[in-house]
């Protein structure tokens, strides 16, 4: 029970990021005045979408306690197969969503094999199928080549409103895995096997079972947001994940959730992501270079994991 | 979690296994580059050849700090993903800023230390994960760089100092001289001083090593203070070797070091690791690449290979703790 309290709990941390996020607001209607157009507010939101549904997958990872470092090479690997199968018939991109989604199950499946399993810690496991996917994009095509019908990349630059479907989506996903981490027994294990794996698998909880579950969500959240990516590019990039294995986790750390695992979620991870991705902008904005972009991207983190060091274990 | 299975309190017999243990996987990453290169050298001839094999060990000299440096991280339980930013920082602004190849050593070596101290510091006294702390550097230093540079890195190396990356004295590499002047040095600092057996007696506990009234804080600190410097040396090394200072200096080092580091007996639970395993292991790494483009097989083939050699290296030694 204190287990769902902690996680439906507004924490500090939510009130930090939205007063962050109120700054940046501010700080963008005074640089510009093309900030606050609709225009600018939905491209945010389509540049956010892709790294959204990533770092919704590594949350899920990191509350138990785990990482994901295979997002770099899935992500390339599953946009190449997408974008190699799709084609342009609505039959072929049937066949290659199920495909995508069967290896993204996959790939997590032997992630968490592996992890769980052979013992393997994860960090190595999922850096050494990353580097595997990566080559093996490359080794189906080094330029980026394949295509998607054209009605789905319609589809993905489709709005309603001043919000992208991309973002919909996003919104309707966070709410279901949040949903499932509050609610369901899967989610309380995911808590507790990050909090305390020995007094879990002691419990008598299935560990080794839901760690599998847990990559295999992961690498299925990664294959969605692979086929987004390839919509929006239109085809297969076999260098499209190139350091999304690392963006992924900033989001999560920022937005309050522990690396050790068992405490946050997934609303401070929403926010942070809509925090960082405004921030971006509105330093484009102020025509501040993304060398210090990445300055104040670092710097953020340090703040971040500071401010929560100390307040339980980090 | 092979933390568990060692008793911190090294009794005389246990630590004969330890050494006993490290013989074996030793023999077993030797065994394993005497394949890899008896293959090699059946299907072309061009591998063994004396030019060739000088190659791969100045090729392997960069990332040989590099790993050393990780390895002593991990041994405290740490990890280390801001070297490879190390490398490219130091090598861009001491290059940029001085013409001298002695005073580029010493203010590159002095900033790689520098770098580490900021990195123990946050981990030690801020309690910042190693991975966030190390990260959230990587890539301040890489906005630091990249602005300084304004993208486009200037400057030509002195004469000495490409002489000190590419020539050699007696037929031997200057790096790989400097190479195992600081393999012997920190081997001998880890198994040979007290300060060596702190680091793994933090490593395998860190409430024991604070009982024995180690200091802590300062161990780690010093960990990633090491790390810095060898990551500033091999990034020197490195862009001599290369003749060009580039931004991107050293890139993937940061996990290519891991994977040596645990290819070679480092465990990510801390406590464990060898100067020469991770030598080998980082000898093996970079021979696979030269492999692949002797065979003139494709390079995407040696990313296919590195990863499943992480894996199957890593859960060979997580078999053999468990049994």
């Amino acid at each position: 029970m204190s287990t769902i309290a902690r996680a439906t709990r507004a924490q500090p941390v939510h009130l930090v990021v939205i007063a962050l996020i109120a700054i940046v607001f501010v700080i963008g209607f005074s640089a510009s005045d093309r900030f606050a157009t609709p225009l600018n507010m939905a491209n945010v939101q389509d540049q956010m979408v892709a790294l959204a549904i990533v770092a919704l997958a590594q949350t899920i990872v990191i509350l138990s306690g785990g990482i994901d470092l295979s997002y770099a090479g899935a992500l390339s690997f599953l946009c190449v197969v997408f974008a190699a199968i799709a084609g342009d018939s609505a039959g072929a991109l049937l066949l290659a969503m199920a495909a995508v989604v069967a290896l993204g199950i996959l790939i997590g499946m032997i992630n968490g094999g592996i992890t769980a399993y052979v013992g393997v810690h994860p960090l190595i496991t999922t850096l050494g199928t990353s580097t595997i996917l990566a080559g093996a994009a490359l080794l189906i095509t080094r330029q980026p080549s394949g295509s998607v019908p054209l009605f789905f990349e319609d589809f993905t630059y489709g709005r309603l409103g001043v919000m992208p479907f991309g973002m919909i989506f996003v919104i309707a996903l966070y709410l279901l895995i949040g949903f499932m981490l509050w609610r369901t027994t899967f989610g309380t294990r995911i808590y507790a096997i990050g909090d305390n794996e020995a007094a879990a698998a002691v419990s008598g909880l299935p560990v080794r079972q839901t760690k599998v579950a847990i990559y295999a969500l992961s690498g299925l959240l990664c294959a969605v947001a692979a086929m987004y990516m390839t919509g929006r590019f239109g085809v297969g990039d076999p260098r499209a994940g190139v350091g999304f294995d690392l963006r992924s986790i900033t989001p999560v750390i920022v937005g309050g959730t522990l690396l050790a695992g068992g405490k946050g979620g997934v609303l401070g991870t929403a926010l942070a992501v809509i925090l960082l991705a405004f921030l971006a902008n509105v330093l484009n904005f102020m025509n501040i270079s993304s060398y210090y972009q990445w300055i104040a991207e670092g710097l953020i983190i340090i703040a971040a994991v500071s401010f929560f060091a100390g307040k339980g274990k980090s | 979690m092979t933390a568990t299975a060692t008793n911190p309190a090294n009794s005389k017999p246990n630590r004969n296994t330890v050494r006993a243990t490290q013989r074996r996987e030793l023999l077993i990453l030797l065994g394993f580059l005497a394949v890899i290169w008896a293959v090699t050298t059946a299907l072309s001839p061009r591998f063994l050849t004396p030019a060739n094999l000088k190659d791969i060990l100045i090729q392997a000299a960069p990332l040989g700090f590099v790993v050393i440096g990780q390895m002593i991280v991990i041994i405290v339980r740490g990890l280390d993903l801001s070297v490879a930013s190390i490398m490219a920082t130091v090598a861009v602004l001491s290059t940029a800023l001085i013409d001298s190849t002695p005073v580029i050593f010493i203010v590159g070596l002095l900033l790689g230390a520098f770098i580490g101290a900021i990195n123990g510091y946050l981990v030690a006294y801020r309690k910042v994960t190693p991975f966030l702390a190390t990260l959230a550097t990587m890539i301040v230093l890489q906005g630091i760089r990249f602005a300084y540079t304004k993208g486009a890195p200037g400057g030509t190396l002195p004469e000495m100092f490409r002489w000190l990356a590419t020539g050699d004295i007696l037929g031997i590499p200057v790096a790989l001289i400097a190479l195992a002047v600081v393999g012997f040095g920190m081997h001998w600092l880890l198994e040979r001083t007290v300060f060596g057996r702190r680091l793994k007696l933090y490593g395998d506990s860190p409430e024991a090593a604070y009982m024995t009234g180690a200091p802590t804080k300062l161990l780690v600190v010093m960990a990633f203070v090491i790390s810095g410097v060898l990551a500033a040396i091999a990034g020197l090394f490195l862009v001599g070797y290369v003749g060009i200072v580039d931004n991107w200096t050293g890139r993937g080092y940061e996990l290519d070091s891991i994977a040596a580091a645990v290819i070679g007996g480092a465990a990510l639970s801390g406590g464990k690791g060898s100067v020469p395993g991770v030598l080998l292991a980082a000898l093996i790494l970079v021979s696979l690449f030269n492999i692949v483009v002797i065979l003139g097989l494709s390079i995407e083939l040696q990313l296919v290979i590195k990863g499943t050699l992480i894996i199957l290296a890593a859960a060979v030694y997580m078999k053999r703790s468990q049994g």
